[in-house]
């Protein structure tokens, strides 16, 4: 299974290449669905890459939730903004999200103008 | 030792004695002092079947858990392995004795013996690795069921139903028969059998073969069992994935019983009033303290079934008995009634202990269920059983999701819900698994994948649920925990069905809910072994017939308590052994079902 050799190849071009093949799969087996999270994947795994880049901090491997909470926590609310709706995240999970991550960076000014 | 085998239907220290037996002949194949190699999943339930001491007088010096690499120096003759036929292993056996080879010294004998039986294919992979030839034994210890009390057994094969429904391999299955054939050669030939589910019939087929290819050479021993009843986890998987309510299930579920022995946080069981410096007490007390939970414990026999919210009520009546009996003592005068009261004082202390532990257990168990997530997640629970709102995404799962709570957690809520709904409309289920990817990250698409492929996440299909729940009467809405009148109380409203099925298989027969049956997965089963008159068991009446029901996929504790409920009911036509693959909580029944992965750790060069 693709999905999981790519978790175990070490670069990241070679994590790209098994990813896309298994989207390639998925599609031809119709798995729709599946591709469409694996695309889905790869974009995350660049977004991360570039945000590693830029902050030079390591976001790579967490999901995409994490990441956001991660970077909301480091105050980059508008790469969140972003991805957020690139990504679709719901309403629900994204105020949590917020609350959790301004509480643990104990950021409550912004805790309070919810 | 081992009392707690025989109190049971039929004596189960006797198939405890015949394994006994088997390991002793394998272990006196190897002349002189040996040193025994074992595969981790293995002295749990082989230490159920043979203690230390007895293994020593058979010249075992050393024991050593099997790793890769070299093993621990020693200078014993023997060095013999005892393992699973699994793959894996194999190497570890090659490099240990590769390594031992290269060590040179005088000659050691390798002895190999598979539990519980030899695979082709680790055979094969161990002339592969070029060292079959080393051994100069390899053979089997045929351990299928490992009595863990007076009514239960267990294989311990904890992937049984994951091969089963994932991989298709049925090697479990053939085992499970295999371990029947050896129950009925100790206690006769089970007359009549019945079973549900795709998994069942194959047993009972291979079952019936196997007899055939004996024919003729049966054991004429009295049939000791009545009645086989072989379900298969796959008819009825919402029961596990729903919380446990009885003590001991609730024990399970929070601290996890292994081998029937629990290791709890030390905190609570110090022994009071000692003083002297807290760093030595530190030690002494993070470190987790073992107990041994089976029928031998009386007050743990009594409890251990019971729903949760009596056994408060039902310690502190024993407190009340103890103290009453240490009271006996003020009113004991004469000589005569002294001395009995003294007799019975170990009688008392051990009882006093046992009732101090328990309660210190119980205080355990009791701060894990108040909790706020505990609630929530159980009323959620009952909402999907009861039916409630379940085609729409509940929100005490989406907080959970949001909130990170341990996905096994979530995913057990997922299932329910979706079996409860008969399935989900496919832009639901998309919704749940999407939400899980995001935040749990996407390797866990597998283990998605590997939950629809075994159907506890489906598109909606036929509504079952709700004729089950009606016909075979799933929710009873006032229970009484304290003094039950159903089984339904060891889910606080919820019967399991798979214990229905086994209450109704009686009485009044399944015949009456032939229509129910036909809903569920895989064919009914019901077959009947013809045995010689005389071996027959003279039913006098009012006797109670013993049933064995065997749950292939795992049995909760729960579930066995709710026979157990059934066997000592006054009227109860029969009473029950339960055997399984492996005892499972609705958590370890998932991981086993569920994929393991972590991405390796990335090299940016």
């Amino acid at each position: 299974c693709k999905v999981i050799d790519s978790y175990e190849e070490e670069t990241m071009e070679a994590r790209f290449g098994c990813l896309t093949s298994a989207q390639e799969n998925f599609t031809k087996g119709k798995y729709e669905w599946a591709a469409k999270q694996t695309e889905e994947q790869i974009k995350l795994l660049r977004y991360q890459r570039r945000l590693e880049e830029e902050f030079s901090r390591a976001y790579l491997d967490l999901s995409l939730h994490e990441t956001m909470r991660k970077l909301i926590a480091e105050g980059n609310t508008k790469v969140v903004e972003q991805m957020r709706k690139e990504f679709k995240v719901p309403d629900r999970r994204f105020w949590w999200l917020k609350v959790i991550a301004f509480s643990e960076s104990g950021d409550f000014i912004e805790l309070e103008k919810f | 030792m081992a009392s707690h085998l025989s109190n049971g239907p039929v004596n189960l220290g006797v198939l405890r004695e015949s394994y006994r037996r088997e390991l002793l002949e394998c272990l006196d194949k190897c002349t002189g002092s040996k040193a025994l190699v074992w595969d981790d999943n293995l002295t749990g339930p082989i230490g159920l079947i043979a203690e230390y001491s007895l293994l020593k007088e058979h010249e075992v010096d050393k024991m050593f858990p099997l790793r890769p690499g070299r093993l621990q120096p020693s200078n014993v003759q023997n060095i013999i392995f005892i393992c699973r036929p699994n793959l894996a292993l194999m190497e570890n056996i090659a490099q240990n004795v590769l390594k031992e080879e290269e060590m040179g010294g005088f000659r050691k004998d390798f002895h190999l013996f598979f539990v519980p039986r030899k695979s082709f294919l680790c055979e094969k992979a161990l002339k592969d690795l070029g060292v079959y030839g080393t051994f100069t034994n390899v053979d089997e210890f045929c351990l299928d069921l490992i009595p863990f009390d007076g009514d239960v057994l267990s294989m311990e094969m904890d992937l049984s139903y994951r091969d089963c429904v994932l991989n298709d391999d049925w090697t479990s299955l053939y085992h499970a028969a295999k371990a029947l054939m050896t129950l009925q050669a100790l206690y006769g030939i089970i007359p009549n059998i019945q079973g549900k589910g795709p998994c069942a019939k194959h047993v009972v087929e291979m079952m019936l073969r196997m007899r055939r290819e004996m024919a003729g050479q049966e054991p004429q021993i009295m049939a000791q069992i009545d009645h086989l009843l072989i379900i298969d986890r796959s008819t009825d998987p919402l029961t596990p994935l729903l919380s446990q309510l009885t003590y001991e299930g609730l024990i399970d579920e929070i601290f996890g019983i292994n081998n029937t022995t629990v290791k709890l946080p030390g905190e609570k069981f110090a022994p009071q009033g000692k003083g002297g410096d807290e760093a030595a007490e530190n030690i002494t007390t993070t470190e987790p303290k073992k107990f041994i939970l089976n029928s031998t414990e009386e007050l743990f026999a009594e409890l251990r079934d019971r729903n949760f919210n009596a056994v408060g009520p039902l310690l502190s009546r024993k407190a009340k008995l103890i103290a009453a009996q240490f009271d006996e003592r003020h009113s004991a005068k004469t000589v005569g009634e002294i001395k009995q009261f003294v007799s019975k004082l170990p009688h008392m202390q051990a009882a006093k202990t046992s009732l101090a532990t328990h309660t210190s257990i119980a205080e355990l168990v009791k701060e894990e269920t108040t909790k706020e997530e505990f609630m929530a997640s159980l009323r959620a629970q009952q909402e999907f059983y009861g039916g409630m709102e379940t085609d729409k995404a509940h929100p005490y799962i989406e907080d959970c999701i949001a909130k990170l709570e341990p996905l096994v957690k979530v995913l057990r809520l997922i299932c329910i819900q979706c079996i409860c709904n008969n399935g989900f409309k496919p832009k639901m289920l998309e919704f749940y698994k999407r939400e899980i990817l995001q935040t749990y990250g996407f390797e866990h698409l597998i283990t998605l994948h590997n939950l629809e492929k075994a159907g506890l996440l489906k598109i909606q299909g036929a509504r079952t649920y709700p004729t089950l729940r009606k016909t075979l009467k799933l929710i009873v809405e006032e229970v009484n925990e304290q003094n039950p009148n159903d089984i339904s109380y060891v889910y606080s409203g919820y019967a399991p069905l798979s214990v229905r099925l086994a209450q109704i298989a009686h009485r009044p027969g399944w015949r009456s809910i032939h229509e129910a049956l036909n809903l569920l997965p895989g064919p009914t089963i019901d077959e009947i072994q013809q045995i010689p008159m005389e071996l027959r068991r003279r039913s006098q009446t009012g006797e109670q017939k013993v049933t064995l029901v065997f749950f292939l996929g795992g049995v909760t504790h729960a579930e066995i308590a709710a026979l157990r409920f059934l066997s000592h009911q006054e009227d109860s036509p029969s009473e029950y052994i339960v055997a399984t693959t492996k005892l499972i909580t609705g958590d370890s029944w998932l991981k086993s079902i569920a994929e393991n992965l972590s991405a390796k750790s990335y090299n940016p060069f």
